[in-house]
């Protein structure tokens, strides 16, 4: 309850406060809005007010609705009561439209260089004076303004203002501002900005997307010349100037709608030749009458107005549904614009009564949207390109590493090569000199039948027999597989086993394309012999089976025979033999199992991984 | 007893042997004499080529033992001179360790069969008896290289299954027998998996030894022409 109380004294307290401030009394106004004037139409040449012909008008005045086809001069009279001449005032004209002359109370205060054509083109910027003693006189004054205009360009006349030359001078700073400098302004940027991407074509022709913005930039960077220059230099005449201007802006607005498309990825041939064609006839006619060019621009205007509208909105909705970020962000950039131009639009064609155009405010944000994706293309390229050196890189960081290990391979190679060229001399001299000598041998012991010699020749034929396998593996074991070391051996001792009357049968099951390299291909084989020797030798077995099976990782030996068997515990009987093939089997690190028993044959069983 | 290959049995008797090393010469004089049923007797040896040429001048044997390495020449080059002047003289190669390469040499050159020393002698004896029979000893690394030297039949021709059908190609029965040679498997298993005799399939072997020596003749004439040699 305090508290509502305390908020109600507070609120009383404020309304007292406003309302005493509306209370006090309105200060004289500092400046005096004249908008009610008295025109009269004369020829070129008069440098005097005629004398009739006054009709009273209101500001802003345009002469062509009261006299339509008025090319000429027209005067403007306006007075004013000055309550105080000690202190200087300030005269702001607004708009003149096209040249103008000013008299105050019958002296001349200024006047434009081309009162007759080529015209003086004040219209682009507000005018201000500072009005002193003695010309300035308390009581009533009179302000004459002498308009030179075409009615063709909107001749006419707009407000006037008197009064604090403080207040005036400001506002005349901001309407030139607004009018005339931003215009300026955006027009440099334009030239810079269309400069700059000229060069960036010139230096990359391919890339027509920047050519045809650069050219539609320049062109509508003499368009804009329109809004800033003060006389129709370099043309004779202000329809010449006009007609010519009207070109510009066609032709900027068919290289920016070029632009556009390039930019979507697009390529119209049809439409693109009727823009240029209309764009010829267009000149042909400013070349041809650039008076009725210049007076008719409208008819241009509306037609590129319309296009020009048309393509944003286009290129607006293709960003929105199908465009890439910055396309987008062009889009939007250009929609602003587009509404602010309305304005303009309607006060070119009289729709609206304004005194300037505005779109010149909005329209560097086209210029921005641009910078924007300049900026994003200019990032993406970036981006591929160190993308692409960094691709690059690991594409040479693979092939040096290929070529590295393509080099090694053949060193690898050489190496091999060389070494087994070695082992097949030194295999060669075995085979050519021991080899030779343990045959002779043999045949010698062989003549002469003896128990003694028997068994040395037993010896010789074991070591002659490994000496085969140390030769079928070394020179072979390279181009072989298993399976053909293994055919050698079984083709040998099927016939010797068959000759001593022991059926021999063997399974080798998944050897194909399996390799083991020379030096476990031996190994291999040299346990097998070795347990085929003892079954030759010892077991009287009447049959054997052998086995060789590769499954997965492994790799399984397996030789069976039906003979008399023996006891594995006891060393002295088989150990020795029992002791090479255990260490045959170490040495391809994998085990070897011994089932046996007198009187029930024996099984050795290998297990080993294969490579 | 024998399949239609090996139907042509060949008489050993008088033989040469072509041989320089002393021992050898008499160990193989002495595995002929002693073969089995009726040895041979006619028995004569030379220790080079020019001798083994006299040898044949003066009575021409009905087989030839040829070594590889003799003092004027190889052993090759007799076998292929001998198959050119005496084609009816069978020729058997005797070769040493390792020498593969040149048992193949030897049997493109025209020999029927080859012998290796380094086997123990009833081996020898079973080679000799199975060439006495119209065989031809095979091991599988000559039969893996005849697989890759000599053309198979082309299929049009499969049906006809018998030896010696065409001069210079395999028939897909030859191809077998020596796929299953190339594997290790012995005649008698060879005859197991093939339904044939197994004197039939050494009967094969010497069949493709003939082709063999064909075939390479072939090869040598088409050379030639390539070369320019022949017209």
């Amino acid at each position: 309850m305090k508290r509502w109380l305390h908020w109600a004294a507070v609120l009383g307290l404020l309304l007292a406060f406003a309302t005493g401030a509306a209370d006090r009394p309105t200060p004289p106004p500092a400046v005096q809005v004249l908008d009610h004037a008295e025109a009269a139409p004369s020829d070129w040449n008069a440098v005097t007010p005629p004398a009739t012909g006054w009709t009273p008008v209101k500001l802003m005045d345009f002469w062509t609705s009261r006299w339509p086809h008025h090319d000429g001069v027209v005067w403007y009279r306006l007075r004013w009561n000055q309550a105080d001449a000690a202190a200087p005032a300030g005269l702001l004209l607004d708009y003149v439209c096209l040249a103008d002359a000013v008299y105050v109370n019958g002296s001349l205060l200024h006047r434009d260089p081309g009162l007759v054509e080529p015209l003086s083109r004040s219209w682009v910027q507000p005018q201000y004076f500072l009005l002193d003693k003695p010309l300035l006189h308390a009581g009533e004054n009179t302000l004459l303004v002498r308009v030179s205009g075409l009615s063709a360009y909107q001749p006419g006349f707009g407000t006037v203002e008197v009064g604090d030359p403080d207040v005036l001078q400001q506002r005349f700073a901001a309407g030139r501002f607004t009018r005339y400098q931003v215009r300026l302004f955006s027009m440099a940027v334009n030239l810079v900005l269309g400069g700059l991407f000229l060069m960036l074509w010139l230096f990359r022709r391919h890339d027509t997307t920047y050519g045809w913005f650069a050219l539609s930039t320049l062109l509508s960077s003499a368009w804009a010349w329109n809004y800033v220059a003060t006389n129709p230099w370099p043309f004779t005449s202000t329809d010449a100037f006009q007609a010519w201007n009207s070109v510009f802006y066609f032709a900027g607005l068919i290289s920016f709608l070029t632009f556009l498309l390039r930019y979507c990825g697009r390529r119209w041939p049809r439409t693109e030749a009727a823009l240029w064609l209309s764009l010829a006839a267009i000149v042909a006619w400013t070349l041809l009458s650039p008076a009725s060019a210049g007076a008719w621009r409208g008819v241009p205007g509306v037609v590129g107005v319309t296009l020009s509208y048309s393509s944003t909105l286009l290129f607006a909705v293709y960003a929105a549904r199908k465009g890439r970020t910055e396309q987008r962000v062009l889009a939007a950039c250009m929609l602003l614009p587009m509404f602010v131009s309305v304005h303009d639009v309607l006060a070119f064609y009289g729709l609206i009564r304004a005194s300037g155009y505005i779109a010149a405010l909005a329209s560097p944000l086209t210029l921005v949207g641009m910078g924007f994706v300049l900026a994003h293309r200019f990032s993406a390229a970036m981006r591929r390109t160190e993308g692409f050196n960094l691709e690059l890189r690991r594409e040479v960081d693979t092939a040096t590493a290929q070529l590295r290990q393509t080099l090694e391979r053949e060193h690898a190679l050489t190496v091999t090569n060389a070494r087994s060229g070695e082992r097949l001399n030194l295999v060669r001299d075995l085979h050519d000199g021991f080899g030779g000598s343990l045959v002779a041998a043999i045949a010698r012991l062989e003549r002469t039948p003896s128990a003694e010699a028997a068994a040395t020749t037993a010896t010789l034929r074991e070591l002659r027999d490994d000496l085969r396998l140390v030769i079928d593996t070394t020179t072979q074991a390279q181009d072989l597989d298993l399976d053909g070391l293994l055919a050698a051996l079984r083709h040998r001792w099927d016939q010797r086993l068959e000759l001593a009357g022991i059926d021999a049968h063997w399974r080798l099951d998944g050897l194909d394309g399996l390799q083991l390299g020379p030096t476990r291909s031996l190994e291999l084989l040299r346990f097998l012999q070795e347990a085929l020797t003892n079954v030759l030798k010892h077991s009287g077995a009447r049959r054997v089976e052998l086995c060789v099976r590769h499954e997965g990782a492994h790799l399984h030996a397996e030789v069976r025979d039906d003979g008399r068997g023996f006891d594995p515990a006891d060393h002295r009987s088989h150990g020795a033999g029992l002791a090479s093939l255990r260490s045959r089997a170490a040495r391809l690190g994998g085990r070897l199992a011994i089932q046996a028993a007198p009187g029930a044959g024996a099984v050795l069983q290998l297990e080993c991984p294969s490579p | 007893m024998q399949g239609m290959g090996a139907a042509d049995g060949i008489e050993l008797d008088p033989a040469l042997i072509v041989e320089d090393d002393a021992s050898t010469q008499q160990r193989l004089a002495r595995l002929l004499a002693g073969l089995g049923g009726r040895g041979v007797h006619g028995i004569s040896t030379a220790g080079s080529i020019a001798e083994a040429k006299a040898r044949i001048a003066g009575q021409v044997p009905r087989l030839a033992l040829v070594d590889i390495g003799l003092p004027d020449g190889s052993g090759i080059e007799l076998i292929g001179w001998l198959h050119s002047h005496h084609p009816n003289m069978p020729t058997v190669v005797v070769s040493a360790w390792g020498d593969e390469e040149t048992v193949l040499a030897a049997l493109q050159a025209g020999a029927i069969g080859y012998l290796l020393k380094e086997r123990d002698d009833v081996e020898l004896e079973l080679a000799l008896q199975s060439i006495r029979r119209g065989g031809a000893p095979i091991d599988p690394f000559v039969a893996r290289r005849i697989l890759t030297l000599l053309p198979a039949k082309p299929a049009a021709n499969s049906a006809d299954a018998s030896p010696g059908a065409s001069a210079d190609t395999l028939s897909e029965r030859e191809v077998e027998v020596l796929h299953l040679v190339a594997r290790g498997l012995s005649n008698r298993e060879i005859a197991s998996a093939t339904d044939l005799s197994r004197f039939t399939i050494e009967g094969y072997t010497k069949s493709i030894y003939r082709k063999l020596a064909v075939n390479s003749r072939t090869a040598a004439v088409f050379e030639a022409r390539a070369l320019g040699l022949l017209r």
